[in-house]
């Protein structure tokens, strides 16, 4: 799906007239390169007390320990002599009112036009609990309203993103700096504008852990995975030390099998809304695999239509295969015990499910049901270590969206703060990062994998 | 003879490893661990641009896909093509080194017509129960889309001729005989070389010689459609094809096939038949058909060790050939006499097996076939045995349906029948709890025939 | 048909004197002779009373010393691709037919021969090869004719081939020839049936109701060109068989194949079973019309006995008898 728009902009004489147009400069993302460091450039650790082992301490020493150039602004002193930072990582968990943003927010401001193209802004703050007094509560909601404007105001392909720590959880907790982690890298090129909630998670030693292949030794199994975002979900967990079993239905099973071939994973063709899918699934990764630790729910269809004029079978289609699949090949591998240790649930949802879509009604039911049935299942999963999340991508240059007509395709391409469609390996990209035994901890939340859309929540 | 118990003999869960019966000596057990297919296609039809290398590698792809194959040095791919293009002269060598398997697995072709698949994966078998290899695929693949046009005889001579012509004049002198007539291309031929007869014609004249009607054979075209429509409608095909090219099912399976519409087709063979009624049609013989196929083997250790399941094993292979071409044999019947041969090396009754893959070349290939293990005459004339074979329980024969309905790419075949055997023995014996055995048949060209026995073998029980 | 198994050579006949050829003759010029004396012989037919009452010349022609090098092996391997037989250095026995053949054809054109070549029909054949023969032997060839007798359509006449190979009596043929319209008595012609090359050239036994086919063994495809390339290969380049015109001038819708090839298809198609030494007869019957599918039955002979093949062909949308003969091992 090539978006030539983006690619003319990018540099040379279209872009000059852009500029001057004052049309949308997009520009090509960072994306993840094993060969390039974390972020282009120092980080900036904002927040903090002088000297105090607190929370943006840690996080500084943290990413010391990823081998970044790290400095520290300690209230409104800025060191210099650096031309760009690479990101901004801005920590104020012990905001306790709304004053207490005031050194941070603007040392911040004051550092916007020195972050490198592809950038990152990450805010490292505590979401408001039910035992907050008001102004703490407001001190913590207002964190997540300033970094949605300020993601909005950034340019050149960077982006803002927040670490919410729920109850329990610290700054230097592995799934805080897991989320951070991801937010610095060029994996989560086209998430923008999202708070990440962070708890404290079942213990986890990351002795030894790999962060180029955070999945070695885990099997995981990607249904719809013959093409698009399944496919490069299935590519992006093997290029993370996975094996894969894709699943597609038996009709895909040509590009299925090209693509099982690829990641040197197996393929499973199965039709997911059939009644055994979930024991098929679980009886193929076991004997073939040893086990089944990461299970991705991406398999889903559109059968677009006004609910006036939906035919009974275009709103079966949808729920069978969207979400009634999956609550039944879920609730089978609970039942049974089929998942192994610290298994990770992630489940494709949709901004359609978030902001509802006209002519969607029963794409935008089943996309909000699987929010819904991802809270509730992040409950059941947790007692066995392990997580449930889902990922809500917005336009993604895939097959589907190439269906899409011309101008209503460039209008949502331009409608997001990157002003482009974000790639499938981008929403693998999320999908992987909350499949990792680093994001253990991060559990039934929605990660929007959309640029900042400007559609919805 | 229809249903003798099972002899103690031939059971072999106790025994474990394969033999045991006399004069069959013992070695280790020969595993079917899965097969691959495209869903086959009508001339002309979906693979019309697709080569016997691309349809054998997207049979290989599709298998290594399923297992997990990629980068395995396998222990060796045999199979091949009956319509091949000199250029294939390595065909299965050149479709490993476009899969994902290792480039240094090693490959060759083999060809015995329409027996090829079946003769393939004796032969993987037997280098496995032998130790020489560890794991095999053997299958298949043809296609009549794409098959290789020849030069007529007249013009070929020409050309050899000018190509070993050592001067101009010589080559010049070469060409000066070509006539007009020798640049018409030939079609390649399905008919028998010795006999001039298409393979319809042959089994006309077995079929007028047996005396099969027209009303048996359209009953065996219909229950081969109705039982692969049911097979493809359960899910049975799911882990054993994988599309290609857009076709994802058999294009030639007619769901909706009845008598009555079997009934109307005019005959297409037999019709020069002085004193017989012409009884077969397009729709109760196989149609021209592009295809392939491939089966996993590997000895019990290999599948084991890479977690692969096991369906069933090879237990042994008779190959047989008739004295067709003076009419003195059917030339479609060698089976008939490859079977009892397998049959008594194994102490075996025709009545004991759960399962009968007779390929369908024709309806009535089955029927004759049958027909001569009935007839005590024959038995005992050509066959040599005491009385008649027996007769078999036709609610268990080609019970997912076979090549009337699927179409029969001659090499592609045999794979196809043999991965289907095995899996439906894996699931009988999983529902009864003992040991399933199927027997297989194919029937080929030159009077070939090759019979199999296979039986379920869940893991691990090899001593 | 007289097929006895005499020991071969028999001989020619004692009163006959043997007359030496330099070399084998060449098949078009005695066509071209035997053409014009056909012309010669039918106006005397049509003469009534002028007719002499037909006696065979009591003569044996002899060419001595042929020789089987390598031209004959290149002709030996054409013949043999073309009929089926394994190239090799064996002469079967339809190419010894075709060497001889010039010999035979040399007595039938003599003056003194009283029956027009062209015209007449070939209405059997009976061979029998006493030893193998190969390439690079030298060869004598005789031929005479005998056993002119009634036929109810004219008469026929034996023409008598004999090979020896390197001294050794290998190889006898005998030709059945149906000279039709023609008489042994000097009356009673029938003039409406004296057209050469008739349009119905077919001798009455093939068009028998009682003929059913058997189970057909094999089926042949004959293009429009077998008439042409057993020409090439045999010498015998009978208008009649080389294009649909010029058997149109003969009284044929179409060309005709030969009917030699037809059976030394047969032989050959018998293969291993019919031994180094056998006896090869055959029967004409309707002609082959070209291009044509001709049905073949060639099976192991029905009385059981010995290895004998029988083979017949026949054209199946008719129900027509082409030819029939049998391939007996010696």
């Amino acid at each position: 799906m090539t978006d030539s728009y983006l690619k003319a902009v990018d540099g040379g004489l279209v872009k000059g007239l852009a500029q001057r147009l004052g049309l949308p400069q997009p520009v090509v993302l960072r994306r993840h390169d094993p060969s390039a460091p974390l972020v282009p450039g120092p980080v900036l650790v904002v927040g903090g007390r002088p000297d105090a082992a607190d929370d943006a301490d840690a996080v500084a020493r943290a990413l010391l320990g990823w081998d970044l150039d790290v400095r520290q602004a300690r209230g409104d002193a800025v060191p210099e002599g650096v031309e760009r930072w690479g990101a901004i990582v801005v920590v104020v968990t012990e905001a306790k009112t709304p004053e207490d943003l005031h050194d941070p927010v603007l040392a911040l401001g004051a550092q916007l036009r020195r972050l490198a193209r592809c950038g990152r802004v990450v805010t490292v703050s505590r979401a408001p609990g039910d035992g907050d007094s008001p102004a703490l509560a407001a001190t913590r909601a207002g964190v997540e309203g300033f970094l949605r404007s300020v993601a909005k105001e950034l340019r050149a392909g960077a982006t803002a993103n927040g670490v919410q720590l729920v109850a329990g959880a610290g700054a230097g907790d592995p799934a805080a700096l897991a989320a951070l982690h991801f937010f610095l890298s060029g994996r989560s090129a086209f998430v923008d504008g999202q708070l990440l909630e962070v708890g404290a998670g079942p213990a986890w030693d990351a002795t030894g852990f790999d962060r180029s292949r955070p999945l070695a030794g885990r099997v995981a199994v990607v249904t719809g995975a013959a093409r698009g975002i399944g496919a490069e979900v299935a590519r992006t967990l093997a290029r993370d030390g996975a094996s894969v079993v894709v699943v597609d239905v038996p009709a895909a099973g040509e590009a299925l099998a090209a693509v099982a071939n690829e990641v040197r994973g197996t393929a499973l063709q199965l039709d997911v809304t059939a009644d055994d899918a979930g024991a098929r699934i679980l009886e193929h990764a076991r004997s073939r695999h040893g086990g089944l630790h990461v299970l991705v729910h991406n398999a889903g269809i559109l059968r677009d239509k006004l609910l006036a004029n939906m035919r009974p079978a275009q709103w079966d289609a949808v729920v069978a295969v969207n979400l009634a699949a999956q609550l039944r090949i879920t609730g089978h591998l609970l039942d049974v015990g089929g998942f192994s240790e610290a298994p990770h649930i992630v489940s494709l949802a949709s901004t359609s499910g978030i902001a509802g879509n006209r002519g969607q009604t029963n794409y935008g039911f089943s996309k909000a049901g699987v929010i819904g049935h991802t809270r509730a299942t992040a409950r059941l999963v947790a007692a066995l270590g392990g997580t449930a999340n889902a990922v809500a991508p917005g336009f993604i240059e895939t097959d589907m969206t190439a269906s899409i007509p011309l101008v209503p395709r460039q209008v949502a391409r331009r409608a997001s703060s990157l002003q482009q469609g974000g790639q499938p390996v981008d929403v693998a990209e999320a999908i992987a990062f909350l499949a990792s035994p680093g994001s253990t901890g991060i559990t039934g939340q929605v990660l929007r994998v959309c640029g900042q859309n400007l559609v919805g929540r | 003879m229809a249903t003798t118990p099972e002899p103690a003999s031939s059971r072999s869960e106790d025994a474990g490893a394969s033999g045991g019966a006399a004069g069959v000596p013992r070695t280790r057990d020969a595993v079917i661990v899965g097969g691959n297919r495209i869903p086959f296609a009508r001339a002309g039809g979906k693979y019309a641009a697709a080569s016997n290398q691309d349809m054998f590698t997207a049979a290989l792809e599709g298998l290594v896909a399923r297992f997990g194959l990629q980068g395995e040095r396998l222990g060796e791919v045999v199979g091949g093509a009956v319509l091949k293009h000199s250029r294939d002269f390595n065909l299965v060598r050149e479709s490993v080194l476009g899969s994902s398997l290792s480039p240094q697995t090693p490959a060759y072709d083999l060809q015995q017509a329409c027996a090829t698949g079946l003769e393939a994966v004796v032969s993987v078998a037997n280098k496995i129960r032998l130790g020489q290899v560890e794991s095999g695929i053997a299958g298949g693949a043809d296609t009549v889309s794409d098959a290789p046009i020849a030069v007529s005889e007249g013009l070929r001579r020409v050309l050899l001729e000018a190509s070993h012509a050592r001067s101009t004049k010589a080559r010049v002198a070469a060409f000066a005989k070509l006539r007009p007539r020798d640049l018409a291309p030939l079609s390649p031929s399905t008919d028998e070389p010795r006999t001039g007869l298409s393979m319809g014609e042959h089994q006309a004249i077995t079929t007028a010689r047996w005396g099969i009607t027209r009303e048996a054979q359209d009953a065996v075209a219909l229950a081969s459609h109705r039982n692969l429509a049911a097979a493809w409608d359960s899910g049975f095909f799911d882990d054993l094809v994988t599309p290609f090219r857009g076709l994802t099912r058999d294009q030639n399976l007619r769901p909706d096939s009845s008598a009555e519409k079997l009934a109307s087709l005019r005959p297409v063979f037999g019709a020069r038949l002085e004193g017989t009624e012409p009884s077969m049609t397009a729709g109760n013989s196989t149609p021209l058909t592009d295809g392939a196929s491939a089966v996993l083997l590997a000895s019990r250790a290999w599948a084991a060790e890479r977690h692969l399941p096991v369906l069933a094993r090879v237990v042994d292979a008779e190959t047989a050939a008739v004295d067709y071409v003076h009419g003195h044999e059917g030339l479609l019947m060698a089976p008939a006499h490859a079977v009892p041969r397998l049959l008594a090396r194994h102490g075996l009754g025709l009545g004991d097996f759960d399962l009968y893959e007779i390929h369908e070349a024709f309806a009535s290939t089955v029927l004759t076939t049958l027909a001569a293990w009935e007839d005590a005459d024959y038995c005992r004339e050509e066959l040599g045995l005491d009385g008649p074979l027996g007769s078999i329980d036709r609610d268990r024969l080609n019970v997912n349906g076979s090549s009337v309905a699927a179409g029969h790419p001659f090499a592609a075949t045999g794979g196809r029948i043999v991965a289907t055997a095995a899996k439906l023995a894996a699931a009988r014996a999983a529902e009864t709890g003992r040991t399933a055995r199927a027997l297989v048949s194919v029937c080929a060209a030159g009077g070939l025939g090759v019979a199999a026995i296979i039986e379920s073998a869940a893991p691990g029980t090899e001593a | 048909m007289t097929l006895a198994a005499p020991g071969v050579p028999t001989g020619a006949p004692g009163a006959y004197r043997t007359e030496p050829l330099a070399t084998t003759p060449g098949l078009g010029g005695l066509y071209a002779r035997g053409a014009a004396s056909s012309g010669t012989i039918a106006a005397r037919r049509v003469l009534p009373g002028e007719t002499p009452e037909p006696a065979l010349p009591a003569v044996a022609l002899r060419v001595e010393d042929v020789p089987t090098g390598p031209e004959v092996a290149a002709r030996l391997a054409a013949y043999q691709r073309l009929v089926g037989e394994r190239v090799g250095d064996a002469l079967p026995a339809g190419f010894l037919h075709v060497l001889a053949f010039p010999v035979a054809t040399a007595l039938m054109v003599r003056g003194d021969f009283p029956l027009p070549l062209l015209g007449m029909v070939h209405v059997a054949n009976a061979v029998t090869l006493a030893r193998p023969v190969a390439l690079g032997q030298l060869l004598t060839v005789d031929a005479w004719a005998q056993d002119l007798r009634p036929h109810r359509r004219g008469v026929t006449v034996d023409l008598v081939t004999e090979v020896r190979a390197d001294g050794e009596g290998a190889y006898r043929g005998v030709s059945t020839y149906l000279a039709r319209g023609v008489s042994l008595e000097a009356t009673g012609t029938d003039g409406a049936e004296g057209t050469a090359g008739a349009h119905d050239a077919q001798e009455p036994a093939g068009s028998r109701p009682g003929f059913v086919p058997p189970l057909p063994t094999g089926r042949w495809r004959l293009p429009a060109g077998t008439g042409r390339a057993y020409a090439a290969v045999s010498g015998d380049r009978n208008p009649i068989h080389l294009s649909a015109l010029s058997a149109k001038a003969f009284g044929f819708p179409r060309a005709v194949a030969h009917g030699m090839y037809t059976a030394a298809r047969a032989l050959a198609e018998v293969g291993t079973a019919r031994g180094a030494a056998y006896d090869w007869t055959v029967r004409f019957a309707h002609p082959v019309l070209l291009p044509g599918t001709v049905d073949v039955a060639i099976t192991p002979a029905a009385d059981g006995a010995g290895d004998g093949h029988e083979y017949v062909g026949w054209d199946a949308w008719r129900a027509r008898r082409h030819f029939a003969g049998t391939v007996v091992p010696r």
